[in-house]
């Protein structure tokens, strides 16, 4: 028969306001009542009664009091669940070390791609007027591109423009406060007393500067330090390195061997934390004196512009003037665009060209904290998979719980506490690998983290929060399985039906899924990598030496003099001068070359000046015409070599064709007389652009790229030493590998491979460890069945192969979910490189081999024990 | 002065003291219905009880209070019963006067019945 019973809610109510002491007796007149009622009168109307009786007993006389013995008892049991956690893990070593290993390395990743990404986007935001700072980007593209598009892409911006643009925005913004303008950097000889260096980042400013950005002044008045010409700020450092201890403010500094620059202030450093760095500032007024002319000229291209606003909000008003602008400046330039970027978006998210210093990438930040989520997540599976399979040691426990009382809820929080418990060991843990593996990920990310960043309050309010939802996360699912086990069935002994197989194995799928897509994402950026290193150039940069002498006048005026004097020292193979060599800063020139159609054409390539020896020196191979010889005096000012790209661009897909044609380029004019084959003269990242190669007055010479032989070469680099400072006493003897300096174009990569190569072996770590785990698992509980299997005949391979069969089913279906996912994250990673492997089969396949090949050593060590056993052992026991 | 006499004394003084206590109306009517009901004196039956002699709608929740309420000033004494199923276990709380309770009730019957025989001209045997 079935029983009516009350209202539920209505029984909960009663129950949970009714004094302790009254509660059995009433509840039980209530329900005498309520079945007398419900045979006699229907269940409608006992229920009816039911709601009103309960209600109206709500009253002083029977509500049990607020504040009882209940706390103190909850205490207790508390005290049970921390005693019987703690026994719980010191009583299964093993299980315990696999969980906490993983849970602490996953957080301290975690912790470590913290202070990785907080470090990211703290760039610049320590300058007080952060929001209020925008720069101007400048289009700089030709008639043919404006035709195709009116308004210019993103990428056709670059940060470096003309001195005019900061007076102009002045000028006609009003919201527009001030501006200040930075120059590139320049290479400059700097004497102090008997030291002599050469500083290669100095840059000229303007003397807002220190309105503007927050840095501070150690010495000097701020206010005028920048004002007058021929006076210099230096950071910190540059100044302890040329004056010690000593305050150099007022102190001279004699600049290339000619002029006298007075130091009138010393900065801070510049923070690591900056979009772009330098060693020390020059007052814009100097370059002023040097050049006044071009200061009134957008086409000079040699500035970094930056400007604050007094409300950002104006920033849309400007924007839209713009055009207006240039209409009014440049009536004749329609092609070019005027673009103005928050400071905000400088390091991180600017895809204009011409940076003035290294870029962020936010697709990393992104990348970087997947990873860290995804080893984290791991790790929590490892735990949610030993303890939901580990359930039936704990099912006598929970039976015995259950019957003397225990409720659901308090077994649940039972083992959420346990959880708690194992995280918080892991958490601490966590924080001590953190503190030891920092200086390895600053070597890896060439970042200085400090922890000191992160212990703040706030962040440790974060950081156990974190813990607790990390607890909650992992142990929500085993706590609620566990707990849902009927205290009659285990406590006969009857085995409880382990709950949660199949999200077991989904859990186990994922962690093949993730293995296999970050190792094949490791092999795919290190085959990158590989094959940018590898790749063809178009010219050779084996064994080139490229002494630095800063455009030094003595050297300049004796050049072929110092040149032959290097050439004839044994082991030198080749020597020739430049302004550049290909990995270097570079300018563009405006350049017009006549077109098939016999018009004029107006383009803006990149410019290199180079001598006589540079293109069989360099192995740069000519497609058509000639190369410069000194046999046609007329070279230095009327000949023009192009490159494939260049020659492209002007219209001419024959390089035969454009010999002889007509070019205008800085004040020169003359005819074509070569083309060359691309050479890739700045990275692979980047597909080789139009360069024009001019023959170089003799003035522009700043470098010398020695060809050495490589049999001896320490024994040639030191006469090199000994004969340069024979030859030009007042310079340091700087030089540098090619092959080496071209490579740090890559460095960035190279240490993304790093990273990324770290987080993947980790990861893969702790999904073995929980693969392990599972395995030793599953072997203890078919150790009778193995045991039967023996006696019955099976062989050891036979076992193993029975042991490993259902982890193989999932490896496959994981196999099938990483290769197109993998696929397509590398994908997108490749897009950043003009240049690049294309993934094929193999290292997918490799992949996958390499993660079963883990995966089985893993399982195999305990399939193999435990085939190996005696089966008498196994089933001796019964 | 022996024994005896102090605690007669402290039994007269308790008398007196309970007896300022006003003894409700429904106070005493619970007490009467559970000296009715004797040894079968719970919950429900107290309330069929009051509810078929007195034709009288008791709420369970005004019953127990005042039936702890008696408890406490020691009219009343209680202990547990059988749990039976009709009850979904429980058990069941019985309720029997005390002594005292029963030294109370007739003190508040001789009260009444003194007030009764000083009215004038009305004689109680007649309306009985």
């Amino acid at each position: 028969m079935n029983h009516p019973s009350p209202p539920a809610w209505a029984l909960r109510f009663f129950r949970w306001y009714c004094h302790q002491a009254y509660l059995e007796d009433i509840e039980g007149d209530l329900m005498e009542r309520y079945f007398h009622q419900a045979e006699e009168k229907g269940q409608s109307f006992a229920n009816r009664q039911f709601i009103r009786e309960v209600l109206l007993m709500f009253r002083p006389g029977l509500i049990r009091p607020a504040e009882g013995s209940i706390k103190l008892n909850n205490y207790g049991m508390f005290k049970n669940y921390l005693k019987t956690g703690f026994r719980s893990i010191r009583k299964q070593k093993i299980f315990s070390v696999i969980n906490i290993s993983g849970l602490s390395v996953g957080i301290a990743c975690c912790l470590l791609i913290l202070l990785y990404v907080s470090n990211e986007l703290s760039y610049d935001t320590y300058h007080a007027k952060y929001d209020n700072i925008y720069r101007v980007l400048h289009a700089y593209r030709n008639y043919a591109e404006f035709e195709a598009s009116p308004t210019p892409e993103p990428e056709d911006f670059q940060v470096w423009g003309g001195a005019v643009a900061g007076p102009t925005f002045v000028n006609e913004f009003p919201a527009v406060e001030q501006f200040c303008r930075f120059t590139s950097p320049t290479e400059l000889l700097f004497e102090v007393g008997d030291k002599r260096i050469q500083e290669n980042g100095m840059i000229f400013a303007d003397s807002s500067v220190f309105d503007i950005f927050s840095w501070k002044m150690i010495s000097g008045n701020p206010e005028t330090a920048l004002k007058e010409p021929n006076s210099i700020v230096l950071t910190y450092n540059t100044a302890r390195k040329y004056f010690g201890d000593e305050d150099p403010v007022g102190k001279s500094i004699t600049i290339d061997q000619q002029v006298e620059f007075m130091v009138t202030g010393v900065m801070e450093n510049v923070p690591a934390n900056s979009h772009f760095y330098f060693p020390g500032l020059i007052s814009m007024s100097t370059f002023y004196t040097w050049r006044p002319n071009i200061f009134e000229m957008w086409d000079y291209v040699d500035f970094y512009t930056y400007f604050t606003v007094n409300d950002p909000s104006a920033i849309a008003g400007i924007r839209e003037r713009l055009p207006e602008i240039r209409e009014k400046y440049l009536p004749d330039f329609k092609s070019f665009g005027l673009e103005v970027e928050p400071l905000s978006d400088a390091y991180l998210h600017s895809v204009a060209g011409r940076q003035p210093g290294d870029t962020g990438n936010y697709g990393n930040i992104y990348l970087f904290s997947f990873i860290a989520v995804f080893i984290l997540a791991v790790a929590a599976i490892n735990y949610m998979n030993l303890s939901t399979s580990r359930s039936m040691e704990r099912a006598r426990e929970i039976g015995v719980r259950k019957s003397i009382g225990a409720n659901r809820m308090s077994l649940v929080t039972q083992f959420m506490l346990e959880t708690s418990l194992i995280t918080l060991i892991s958490g601490v843990l966590a924080l001590a690998l953190t503190v030891l593996a920092l200086p390895l990920m600053n070597r890896f990310s060439g970042k200085e983290l400090e922890l000191s960043g992160l212990l703040t309050p706030v962040n440790l309010i974060w950081f156990i929060g974190g813990l607790i939802l990390l607890s909650v996360l992992a142990g929500a699912y085993p706590s609620f399985l566990l707990s849902t086990y009927r205290p009659a069935r285990v406590l006969k002994g009857k085995a409880e039906k382990l709950g949660g197989i199949s999200f077991r194995k989904g859990l186990v799928i994922f962690q093949f899924t993730l293995s296999i897509g970050l190792i094949a994402g490791t092999a795919i950026v290190y085959s990158q990598l590989d094959y940018m290193r590898n790749h063809s150039l178009g010219f050779s940069k084996e064994y080139k030496m490229v002494l630095d002498f800063g455009w030094d006048n003595g050297v300049q005026k004796s050049m072929n003099y110092v040149k032959q004097a290097l050439a004839d020292i044994p082991g030198v193979n080749g020597v020739s001068s430049t302004r550049a060599v290909p990995g270097d800063f570079l300018p563009n020139a405006g350049t017009m070359v006549e077109s098939p159609e016999g018009e004029m054409i107006m383009r803006n390539p990149g410019i290199y000046e180079v001598d006589t020896e540079f293109i069989p020196e360099y192995d740069v191979e000519l497609l058509a015409g000639r190369n410069f010889s000194d046999e046609f005096v007329s070279d230095t000012t009327e000949a023009l070599i192009l490159n494939r790209a260049a020659a492209e661009w002007f219209g001419y897909t024959n390089p035969e064709d454009i010999i002889g044609k007509r070019y205008e380029q800085w004040g020169n004019s003359g005819v074509v007389i070569g083309v060359t084959e691309n050479f890739n003269y700045r990275s692979l990242h980047s597909e080789v652009e139009p360069l024009s190669i001019r023959f170089a007055p003799w003035f522009s010479y700043t470098k010398i790229t020695l060809t050495l032989d490589g049999n001896n070469l320490p024994g040639t680099i030191d006469e090199l030493e000994i004969k340069w400072a024979e030859l030009v006493p007042n310079r340091p003897f700087l030089y540098t590998f090619l092959d080496e300096s071209f490579n740090t174009h890559y460095e960035k990569d190279v240490r993304f491979s790093r990273i990324f190569t770290a987080f993947a072996i980790i990861s893969i770590f702790i999904a073995c460890l929980g693969l392990l785990g599972l395995t030793m698992y599953n072997i203890q509980l078919r150790r009778k069945e193995i045991g039967i299997r023996k006696v019955m005949g099976a062989s050891v391979p036979g076992i193993i192969a029975q042991l490993s069969k259902g982890y193989v089913v999932l490896f496959i279906i994981a196999c099938l979910l990483a290769v197109p996912l993998a696929w397509y994250g590398m994908d997108q990673w490749l897009k950043g490189f003009a240049y690049r492997m294309t993934p094929g089969p193999i290292i997918f396949i490799a992949a996958a081999l390499i993660t079963l090949v883990i995966a089985l050593a893993t399982i195999c060590i305990q399939s193999v024990k435990a085939a190996l056993a005696n089966p008498v052992d196994a089933l001796r026991d019964e | 002065m022996n024994q005896c006499q102090i605690i007669l004394y402290t039994f007269e003084y308790k008398i007196n003291q309970m007896s300022k206590h006003h003894l409700g109306e429904f106070e005493e009517i619970v007490m009467l219905t559970v000296a009715i009901l004797a040894d079968e004196a719970y919950g429900v039956t107290i309330i069929d009880e009051m509810e078929s002699r007195l034709d009288r709608k008791v709420s369970m929740g005004s019953l127990q209070t005042v039936l702890r309420r008696l408890e406490k000033k020691g009219y009343l004494s209680s202990e547990f019963g059988e749990p039976t199923n009709m009850r979904g276990g429980k058990r069941k709380r019985y309720f029997r006067l005390t002594t005292f309770g029963k030294q109370v009730l007739t003190e508040v019957r001789d009260q009444r019945m003194q007030l009764w025989k000083a009215v004038p001209g009305f004689s109680i045997s007649d309306n009985l």
